[in-house]
Parts: structure tokens; C-alpha cells; sequence
């Protein structure tokens, strides 16, 4: 036996909730914290997405998890026992990096069973194990195939296979399917929504891909500069961003400032009236998700504003459409069905559900006033491509 | 450079290379056809030299004008018998195993810390461990052997020492070229899977350095094999190496048989050995394996 470092790992996995407490992450010689009093919990069984840019710290949290790295301060607990002091291969706590690193000296089978086999098990139990988790992603006919011979998806599913054999108590997703194809990486998707069913593992995903967190995770913590600014259900970050850095990562372009006064927003949009419970009296930016908008012809009696087309950028199927309204730019999404031009005259329905309105803080102001006036000719920041490259 | 970029495409090829240009556009046919004819002047460069050798080990009597030997047989092996050559022949791959086991690991350990790591003044390491290859080794010798006798050091463990230290740059060489491919990712991937440094060792970071180790060991093996300075200076005789056994024989006894003989055994060793690397680098390579299954599995997950 190997220590009995794997010695549970023999019986199904037992769902363990994680929790990140305090954690942080102070890199000698750097100027700020990688990571700063980093709180978040997973529950047993659920998908978290830890969901940020590139450099915001998330990967250094889950290498803190894994026990690749030291916390300068805070804890890591798993089913409420800290994993301080834990050296990694004791804590159980798989992970599945962005490259799917199978070990090139064996086949698939071997490193599927590598981790059973390393738990101090007879090679062939191993491998009969190692058979059920291939069968699992699909790829039991290529069990005696040397790792090199296969395509990037189905090194991607080895590895999943490879973590899932290892019963871990938390499955953690490091960018997993960031190098590949959009197409396939829809189809592990697909895989990791059909796995999450079939063996029911707790996850910590760490992505850039908002598509993907939206995908795959029940809930969605933004990491932005080393701070979780908000950790929320995908509706609630895109319909109600706690912050316009938030409403601006995760590619939102309306935000209108102006002021708010008994539960209705007044700016240059004119007067809109507020969802219930929604921003306190005095100066607020109006944050809006552009999808949320309808484009609706001139004079249409549902219009809550009335302006002119000043621009229609094609992304596809889907085209942003900039409309003007006395000063103030409204973008709004549209279908293949719609084709305005620029000068046209429409009108636009604001949801009220979807209106939310974010108190201004000092500064803010001037966030808002850029958000609002971002060339159009940019790149489109809701396009899931655009999102999903690294800076 | 003067060389067009498409001739250098023809790199491998040392005949198509001294041909230059015109090379460049031909077909992969005759492309082909160069890289053929370069291996065959290879092979020929090699062996040229080991034929009179093998001639004269199967030779009883070659007398000069005949183009082959005028009377075959094993008198120069009966020689070599009487000689000493199987205990010189041990003698041999002991200390060249005993090289090997010493400059690999030191080399791997160099190698990876040089890639790997932050070595303060790297260059100037990499450097010093340079030295014993650009410094002529009876230079050296010749002091150390003064040390030595002063330090009552035994011949055999200072000759040991001398060659696994002049195996050493080599062996680190190797290895810092195969660590600096290495992705130390892989043992994270398998820490993170249950496997403690130990099994790390055994099961990831061993098997996929292999192919490097095998072709340090082997030349740091040579470095001892093929030593005659080192083992005559330090040895004092007192460690008749094969070389030092042929050399004896070349310089003293003119039978030429016997030579031949002793030449050829000691040619044979290291060539079982470079066999030996050979397949243990394809075995561990990374080349893809024929796939068992028919190719219609190949769709999977695509």
C-alpha cells in the first residue's frame, strides 16, 4: 500500500462540500495580492464556476486547493475538515488542467487506472475499474491506444475519465476545454452535464469562458483583481451585476447614468420606472443587458424610448444595434429577422425586470460614461469567441 | 548563411547539402535518393576501418601482397585468450558501468536543476561543468595522479572517480536538453491523482525521461570504455582495461591477429549496448502505437 493515501478511494465517492476560507495569496516581490481574502463555497454535488479574466488569480486558487501552492493566509475545507498541512496527493481533490497531460509511457487504459493503481491496487482491478470510467466518457474501444494517437477532445475526456477514477471529494476544472474547437468543446459540455449526472462529483470550475460557467456551473463567482465581486445564479450576474466591473466583464454595454428618484431612473433615456426593491434615491447608472432589449418599429405604442439607428455591427446571426436616444446610446440585439439601417427611426422596449440600476460611487460615473461610449467598431465583447481567448 | 532556406530542407543529408541550390528543387524522389546516398557514405565511413580489423581477427597469416588473408582461423582469439582479454573485457564493462552509474544520476540532477530551477550564475555552472571536455585529459591527469599517490587514493577508485567527472558534462548535457522538454505539469497532474513523491519518481518523471537516461548512461559508459590515458596514468597498470590490453599488444607483441582480435571485442559491447538505448528510446517514444482496433474508433469524441 501506498501510505493509504488513496485507501477511501476504493468505495464510491463520498460528495463533500468545499470552502475556500479567507484564502489568500501574496506572490513575493508582487505589488498586490494574487488573491485577497478569497471566501466561496461549493456544496456537496454542485458546480461552481470561479469565472474571471486572465491574471484575476483564479488558477492560482485552485492550485491553493490542490495543494500545488501555500496560502499565505485562510484555509481550504472539505466536508468541514481543513486541508491545511495536507500534502496534495492526500487530499483528494483531482484536477483536470487546460492540457490533458495523459502520461505519453501509457495507454489510455494504464492512465485511467493510474490512480487506483498508485491507491496500491492490483494492476488488473485497476484496470477493470479503469474500464467502467472509460465507458463512462465514451471512449472504451480506445483503451489499448497510446495517448499520442488521439484527437484533443478525446485526450480531454481521458483526463475526466482519469480524475473521476481517482474518487476525488472535489473534482477541480482548470480552463479544461479552453484549447479546444467551439464545436467540440460544446460536446464536452454535453459530457461533463451527462457526468455530473452519473456520478455526481462536487466541481470547482476556473474558466475566462462566460458560456461555458453558464453552462456547466450551478452558480457563478466573478473573480475580478483577486476579489470575488459577486458570486451569484448566471441570471442574477447578468440581470442584476453587483458592480458595473461586473456588468462590464461579463460583456454588458448599456449603463446610462442618471438619478433615482422614488423607484423611477431618470436620464436622457427620460423617465423608467424600477423593479421592485431596486436602487436607493440619488445617483445611479442605469445597467441593462443588451439581449434583454427588443428593437421595435417606429411609432410601436410598447416603445418605452424612441430614437435613431447610429449603427448595426453583424456578429453572425445576431447584430448590435446602436440606437440613439437624445444623446444617450442604447444598444440592443437583434435577430437574422431584423435589418435596420443606419438613420432609421425604432423604438426599444426595456423589459422592467430586466432594468437594475447600480448606486454611484465615486468614480464610477466615468466607468459608466465609457461603457456607454465604446466604439462600436471594437470587437463584440458578448461574442463567446472574443471571450474565450486569453489577453 | 548563404544557404537558401529550401536547401537547408534537405538537412540530413550531407551530400545534398554541399550541393546546394540545385538541390533545393528537385523531387522528393531524388530528395530521397541523396538522403540514401548520404547514409550509405555514412555506413561506409564506419565500416571502412573495422574491415581489415575483422579480416585480421579471423587471420592466421596475411602476408603482404595478398588481398585477403592466406590462411584463415581463430589464432588471434586463442591469442587474446591467453592474453588476459576476458578479465581485461570485464574489467571494461565494470568500470564503464561504474561510470555510468555515477554520471547519470549526477547529469540528471544537473540537467534538471539547469532547466528547471533558478541556479544562481547558471551560465557560469554550465560552464564549469564544460571543463573537463575542453581540458585535455592527461593535463589533468598528470597533476591529479600526483594527489592521488599523496592521498594514497587506490588506482581503481581514482580512476573511477576522474572518468565518472569527465562523463559528467555529457551526461548533463543530455539530460538538460530532455528535462528542458519536460513538463513538470505532468507531476502535478499525478500528485493531484494520489501519487506521492515516491510513486511521482517511479511511475511519471523516470518512465518519461528514459530515452534520456538511457542515452546518458550510454555515453557516459563510452567515456570509460574507450579511456587508455586516465586508466594507464592514474591505474599505475595495476587496472588493465581493454584498451590498455590492446595497446600493450599493438605496442609489444606484432602479432597483429591478437590486435585484431581484442579490437573486435572490444567494438562489440558498446554496440550491443547502442542497440540496447536504441529500443529502449522507441519503446518509451512517444510515436503513436498502431492502433489495435480498426480506425472507425478513431471517430470517438471527435
Amino acid at each position: 500500500m501506498s501510505g493509504g493515501a488513496m485507501s477511501g478511494g476504493q468505495g464510491p465517492a463520498a460528495p463533500a462540500g468545499l470552502r475556500l476560507a479567507g484564502l489568500t495569496r501574496w506572490f513575493p516581490g508582487a505589488a498586490e495580492p494574487t488573491l485577497d481574502r478569497l471566501d466561496l463555497g461549493v456544496p456537496a454535488t454542485g458546480c461552481v464556476a470561479l469565472l474571471g479574466p486572465s491574471g484575476s488569480g483564479k488558477s492560482t486558487a485552485l492550485r491553493l486547493v490542490a495543494g500545488l501552492d501555500t496560502p499565505d493566509d485562510g484555509d481550504v475545507l472539505v466536508a468541514g475538515r481543513s486541508l491545511r498541512g495536507v500534502p496534495t496527493e492526500r487530499r483528494r481533490t483531482a484536477m483536470v488542467f487546460q492540457r490533458p497531460r495523459l502520461f505519453p509511457h501509457l495507454d489510455v487504459l494504464d492512465n485511467v487506472a493510474f490512480p487506483l493503481a498508485v491507491a496500491g491496487a492490483r494492476a488488473r482491478r485497476a484496470r477493470t475499474d479503469a474500464r467502467r470510467f472509460l465507458d463512462l466518457v465514451g471512449l472504451a474501444d480506445l483503451a489499448r491506444r497510446r495517448p499520442a494517437s488521439l484527437s484533443g477532445g478525446q485526450e480531454q475526456r481521458v483526463a475526466l475519465a482519469r480524475a473521476l477514477a481517482a474518487r476525488p471529494d472535489v473534482l477541480l476544472l482548470d480552463e479544461p476545454f479552453s484549447a479546444l474547437d467551439p464545436g467540440l468543446r460544446t460536446e464536452m459540455h454535453e459530457l461533463v452535464c451527462e457526468l455530473r449526472a452519473a456520478v455526481e462529483p462536487t466541481i470547482l470550475l476556473v474558466t475566462h469562458d462566460r458560456r461555458e460557467a453558464a453552462v456547466l456551473a450551478d452558480t457563478v463567482a466573478v473573480l475580478l483583481d483577486g476579489r470575488i465581486a459577486q458570486h451569484d445564479t448566471v441570471s442574477g450576474l447578468y440581470t442584476r451585476p453587483a458592480s458595473m466591473a461586473v456588468h462590464r466583464f461579463l460583456g454588458g454595454r448599456n449603463a446610462v447614468p442618471g438619478t433615482v428618484v422614488g423607484r423611477e431612473h431618470r436620464s436622457a433615456l427620460g423617465v423608467l420606472r424600477l423593479p421592485p426593491g431596486d436602487g436607493p434615491d440619488g445617483p445611479g447608472t442605469l445597467v441593462v443587458r443588451q439581449e434583454a432589449l427588443t428593437l421595435l418599429a417606429p411609432g410601436d405604442p410598447s416603445a418605452d424610448v424612441v430614437g435613431t439607428v447610429r449603427d448595426v455591427v453583424r456578429t453572425g446571426p445576431r447584430a448590435a444595434v446602436e440606437v440613439e436616444v437624445s444623446g444617450a446610446v442604447v444598444v440592443c440585439e437583434v435577430g437574422p429577422h431584423d435589418s435596420p439601417r443606419r438613420g432609421d427611426a425604432a423604438g426599444v422596449r426595456i423589459p422592467l425586470a430586466q432594468r437594475h440600476v447600480l448606486p454611484d460611487v465615486p468614480g464610477s460615473r466615468q466607468a459608466a460614461a465609457e461603457a456607454a461610449a465604446r466604439p462600436a467598431d471594437s470587437s463584440d465583447p458578448t461574442d463567446e469567441t472574443a471571450g474565450a481567448r486569453p489577453a | 548563411m548563404t544557404a537558401t532556406p529550401a536547401a537547408t530542407q534537405t538537412g540530413g543529408a550531407p551530400a545534398g547539402a554541399v550541393a546546394s541550390g540545385r538541390v533545393a528543387v528537385v523531387e522528393p524522389v531524388r530528395r530521397k535518393a541523396v538522403r540514401g546516398a548520404g547514409l550509405v557514405v555514412a555506413a561506409v565511413w564506419l565500416a571502412v576501418p573495422l574491415v581489415p580489423l575483422v579480416l585480421w581477427a579471423v587471420a592466421n597469416r596475411w602476408s603482404f601482397p595478398a588481398v585477403l588473408p592466406t590462411d584463415w582461423g581463430l589464432d588471434g582469439w586463442r591469442g587474446g585468450l591467453r592474453q588476459g582479454a576476458p578479465a581485461a573485457l570485464a574489467r571494461s564493462t565494470g568500470l564503464g558501468l561504474l561510470v555510468a552509474a555515477l554520471a547519470t544520476p549526477t547529469g540528471a540532477a544537473a540537467g534538471r536543476a539547469l532547466a528547471l530551477h533558478r541556479v544562481p550564475a547558471a551560465r557560469v555552472v554550465a560552464a564549469v561543468l564544460l571543463v573537463p571536455v575542453a581540458v585535455p585529459p592527461f593535463a589533468v591527469v598528470m597533476g591529479l595522479s600526483q594527489v592521488a599517490l599523496h592521498l594514497r587514493v587506490p588506482p581503481a577508485a581514482g580512476v573511477v572517480t576522474v572518468l565518472a567527472v569527465a562523463a559528467v558534462p555529457y551526461t548533463t548535457y543530455v539530460m538538460r536538453a530532455a528535462y528542458a522538454g519536460y513538463d513538470t505539469g505532468f507531476e502535478e497532474e499525478a500528485r493531484s491523482l494520489g501519487a506521492t513523491p515516491r510513486h511521482v519518481l517511479l511511475r511519471v518523471h523516470l518512465p518519461m525521461v528514459a530515452p534520456a537516461l538511457a542515452a546518458a548512461a550510454f555515453l557516459a559508459f563510452l567515456v570509460a570504455w574507450s579511456d587508455y590515458v586516465v586508466t594507464l596514468v592514474l591505474g599505475g597498470g595495476a587496472l588493465v582495461t581493454l584498451p590498455l590490453l590492446a595497446g600493450a599488444l599493438a605496442a609489444g607483441s606484432g602479432n597483429d591477429a591478437t590486435v585484431a582480435a581484442v579490437s573486435v571485442a572490444a567494438v562489440l559491447p558498446p554496440t550491443a549496448l547502442l542497440l540496447l538505448t536504441t529500443l529502449v528510446a522507441r519503446r518509451t517514444s512517444r510515436l503513436p502505437r498502431l492502433p489495435r482496433r480498426s480506425a472507425r474508433s478513431g471517430a470517438v469524441g471527435r
